[in-house]
């Protein structure tokens, strides 16, 4: 057996002590937000409760307010972690692709499978963003904003490959592949459309969207 | 057969009371604040009887709206024959008159394309975005211009009214978050026409 001397297991409470405490309320969060993230999808942002999401994550409300100050708190918490996730995923789909419209479709495809499974998930988000109030907060959410980022990057990649003319106007194109983009959820949403579905009708949005301003 | 029939009549007209009762309170106090217990005050009916007309507050929204819109379509069903011009010109003034009908009740029309995503919503409503008749218009407005060689006739014309849709939703966060006028939506829906036509060209 190891001799662990007197000094040597305070100096290791001492590192400890804080560690584990963060990890309990870490894991406190994570239960809230598998919670949250279960009852935003079965009832939709309204129909989800705080002393519901606390019952399902079996404890007070006030453990919960003690991790997040409200409900559209804890439902951005939820939208960062996944919008961080998917956009990574998306920067890694573009960099793999062959010109502009192979990489434009593959940021769709791989927004569309992320969600695939998360249907409802997506379509309480939709609804918040268009709320007056939260959805202002919302719209704040950083990596969101980087997917239309992602989308203007990749076209003014094509423009300096030549793929794409000088004049492509790429501000207001990256601007409309985006809203596309996000235009084509409520097919899955409402309609129940396949990924395959969704790919085709993206793949000719894009291209659309693009002939203006191919060259030649 | 007298009864049922004075039933159906009696359950129409409370129908016809809530929606003009919940109309008004939109108006003054907007969406989010409207309570279901307001309207059926206003009404002069129970919070009960709106429950049996209605399954949600965001479905008499949904019909309030659906309304309004009667009034603006009936006003473009006349205006469309004389509208001169381009495809894309035509399709152009067609939003311009939406934009200017609909700069009036800004706050509603985002009420109302929130509540599309609303889980309370009966699946007979129409929320924003699934607007048949808009797209109605604009898909005969392109078979015209496929038929007159503006548009390739190889295009999805359906793709193409999701395009124009999209854009025409997304407009409304400049009403939304800018305050900006009808000119001023109409203007950046008109560059996007543009953007969405050029790629329409036959070739």
């Amino acid at each position: 057996m190891k001799h662990v001397s007197p000094t040597e297991v305070t100096g290791e409470a001492r590192v400890k002590g804080p560690t584990r405490r963060a990890l309990a309320k870490q894991q406190t969060r994570n239960k809230v937000i598998a919670a949250a993230r279960q009852l935003f999808s079965e009832n939709g942002y309204e129909g989800a409760t705080i002393r519901d999401i606390a019952a399902a994550a079996g404890m007070s409300t006030g453990a919960v307010f003690a991790n997040f100050s409200d409900k559209s708190d804890l439902f951005r918490e939820i939208m960062f972690s996944d919008f961080s996730k998917l956009v990574a995923e998306m920067r890694e789909a573009a960099g793999r692709a062959r010109g502009i419209e192979d990489a434009l479709l593959k940021i769709f495809s791989t927004g569309y499978a992320f969600y695939r499974t998360e249907m409802p998930l997506a379509r309480a988000a939709f609804s918040v963003s268009w709320a007056p109030q939260e959805g202002e907060l919302f719209r704040k959410i950083a990596p969101l904003a980087e997917t239309q980022q992602l989308i203007f990057e990749q076209l003014n990649l094509a423009v300096e490959r030549g793929e794409l003319g000088q004049e492509a106007e790429v501000k207001l194109r990256a601007q409309m592949l985006y809203e596309a983009y996000l235009a084509n959820y409520p097919q899955a949403i409402f309609e129940g459309w396949s990924l395959e579905a969704l790919q085709a009708r993206s793949r000719d949005q894009i291209r659309i969207l693009l002939a203006g301003a191919r060259r030649g | 057969m007298a009864g049922a029939g004075l039933r159906q009549s009696q359950k129409a007209a409370t129908r016809q009371r809530v929606l003009a009762a919940a109309r008004d309170l939109f108006a003054d106090q907007g969406y989010d604040a409207a309570t279901i217990r307001q309207i059926a005050q206003r009404a002069g009916v129970s919070v009960g009887s709106v429950f049996t007309s209605f399954a949600s507050k965001g479905q008499i929204l949904s019909e309030v709206m659906q309304q309004r819109l009667d009034g603006l379509y009936a006003e473009l069903d006349g205006v469309i024959p004389h509208l001169r011009g381009s495809t894309a010109d035509r399709v152009r003034s067609m939003f311009a008159i939406h934009f200017a009908f609909e700069i009036r009740h800004v706050q509603l029309f985002l009420a109302h394309i929130a509540s599309a995503y609303d889980w309370t919503l009966a699946s007979g409503a129409l929320p924003f975005g699934r607007n048949l008749r808009l797209q109605g218009l604009l898909t005969d407005c392109l078979s015209t211009g496929v038929s007159t060689g503006d548009v390739d006739p190889a295009t999805d014309l359906q793709g193409v009214v999701d395009l124009l849709m999209a854009a025409y939703a997304w407009t409304y966060r400049l009403a939304a978050w800018e305050q900006a006028s009808a000119e001023a939506m109409t203007a950046v829906m008109d560059q996007q026409i543009g953007l969405i036509f050029a790629g329409l060209r036959p070739r």
